[in-house]
């Protein structure tokens, strides 16, 4: 499995219009969302969830003891099968259960799902669940709960924004051979996976489980935050139902938050455009690399380090860019407090990128998942567990078309949301919904810049 | 001889008109509300100086 060519359209799609057009119209659409949202919308409508609690008896069945249990217990086992899948399976990439349960079932398919329903992941955490479950028995072993040390306030998220782009330069760099394909082993993923699960229970050991799946435990604070968009929560052992997205305007008050939403735009940004958008000058600083005597495998990694980063600080620079024009508004508040409080806007990005780029690399992949991979894990081709071994992926299932206009309308409605929460925020900054829409000509820019950018490097990856 | 077959390198143009348009715009209505509000302090100056002078 080459996984991110593999995200790709399969063929050219044959469009009424050139595909430029469509980032010209979707400017128009934020454009004239801009102007009726200024138009009509004077008051916050997200600053508070309206909550609505759901029946008892069904909280109560859902958020017991046995259910976190049986939950918890499916995500270790589900952990412990892709580690040995990876560990003692093929190592051919699309036969091995490893790879696409780790980059496109739990990857993808948390964000997908929790956009909508809340966060998924908290329940099925298995490093959440080991590290409840070892505190649970220390205490009563000991007789006392576990003591922790203080979480560093001034730490915020930024461990999970950093364990996000290691993730995906595991996935997209250090996995990348030539520079034609990518071929990540899946032995290395498991062995990935079980450092990254010896350092998680490390840090749940020194903060406390649930202080770190919080700011530090990059895929709880990934999902979670897609999961704020989801209309459902649960707060003192009751589950409700909520406005959409507004649970995402308290998200981002934590520090580091602004670098874990952008890190994921850069990422994805980067995964679309390393084949697209930037190969030839990918290509180029390889060569050159190259010629000044650096190894291949190091002068590709090196060249995609660098250009991940850089694609990384640009996300950051168009950011900030609309922050600085906000602050320029009389009554402003202060730039750090306009940087975090916009932040939340930036998920819905985050979400129609990731949609825009994997919807159809999840759909054909996912085939393979429910189908071969359920059925013989380790790809040895001598089981059939579920007698699904020799289903095939049907990749007519989308035509080229259709998954363009997914990505067009995944990108416009993304943004514009992103608009809209940035300009419900802006209202409860500046009062007087005049000074409101002129804070949010910038973040305008932003939107209509993320918004070409991402139709640009789709454009090209799909050429 | 145009270099035709190499048009498809700058197609991110178009990508980027609207960003411009946009940015464009902005600077556009930030100048045009400075020079607005420097008009209005210097009118409000200008009519204070006057009511100065007719009291002289």
């Amino acid at each position: 499995m080459t996984l991110p060519l593999a995200h790709a359209l399969a063929s050219r799609q044959d469009l009424p219009i050139p595909a430029w057009l469509f980032a010209w119209a979707a400017s128009i659409v934020l454009i004239v969302s801009f102007f009726a949202l200024s138009a009509a919308w004077r008051k916050p409508q997200f600053e508070d969830e309206h909550r609505q609690p759901l029946s008892e008896r069904f909280s109560a069945a859902l958020l017991s003891l046995p259910a976190e249990i049986l939950c918890g217990a499916i995500g270790v086992f589900l952990l412990g099968v892709a580690v040995y899948a990876g560990l003692r399976g093929t190592e051919a990439p699309d036969r091995n259960f490893a790879l696409t349960f780790i980059f496109v079932t739990c990857w993808l398919g948390f964000p997908f799902f929790s956009a909508f329903l809340g966060d998924l992941f908290r329940p099925f955490n298995p490093w959440r669940a080991v590290g409840r479950a070892a505190g649970g028995a220390f205490a009563r072993i000991a007789g006392q709960r576990p003591a922790h040390l203080a979480y560093p306030e001034r730490l915020g998220r930024w461990p999970a924004a950093v364990g996000l782009l290691a993730f995906v330069w595991i996935e997209v760099v250090y996995g990348r051979t030539s520079i034609v394909s990518v071929d990540i082993e899946p032995h290395a993923v498991a062995v990935a996976a079980l450092v990254y699960s010896a350092y998680t229970l490390a840090m749940m050991a020194v903060f406390g489980a649930e202080k770190w799946c919080d700011r530090g435990e990059a895929f709880s604070v990934y999902f979670g935050m897609f999961g704020r968009l989801g209309i459902f929560g649960a707060r003192d052992g009751r589950l409700y139902r909520r406005r959409p997205f507004s649970a995402a305007t308290g998200w981002a008050v934590v520090p580091g938050s602004a670098a874990v939403v952008i890190a994921s735009i850069a990422a994805t940004s980067f995964d679309g455009a390393q084949d697209g958008a930037f190969k030839e000058a990918i290509e180029k600083t390889f060569e050159w690399f190259t010629d000044r005597g650096v190894g291949l495998t190091t002068g590709l990694r090196l060249t995609d380090t660098i250009f991940m980063l850089l694609t990384f600080a640009a996300a950051v620079g168009v950011y900030m860019l609309g922050v600085r024009g906000m602050r320029t508004v009389p009554g402003a508040p202060s730039f750090k407090q306009l940087r975090t409080g916009f932040a939340h806007t930036l998920i819905p990005i985050a979400l129609a990128y990731l949609v825009a780029h994997y919807f159809s690399f999840f759909v054909f992949q996912e085939q393979a998942q429910f189908g071969y991979l359920l059925s013989d894990p380790l790809g040895t081709g001598h089981t059939d567990l579920f007698g699904t071994v020799s289903n095939e992926v049907d990749y007519k299932l989308l035509s080229a078309n259709a998954i363009w206009y997914v990505q067009v309308a995944a990108l416009v409605i993304g943004h514009v949301i992103g608009l809209m929460l940035a300009h419900d925020r802006a209202l409860v900054y500046w009062p007087d919904y005049r000074k409101a829409t002129a804070s949010q000509y910038w973040m305008l820019a932003v939107m209509v810049a993320f918004t070409c950018f991402g139709l640009y490097l789709l454009s090209v990856a799909n050429g | 001889m145009l270099p035709v077959a190499h048009v498809g390198h700058y197609l991110w143009v178009f990508y980027v008109i609207p960003i411009l348009i946009v940015v464009g715009a902005i600077v556009r209505n930030a100048i045009a509300q400075r020079r607005l509000s420097r008009d209005e302090t210097g009118e409000s100056s200008t009519a204070r100086g006057g009511r100065f002078t007719k009291r002289d």
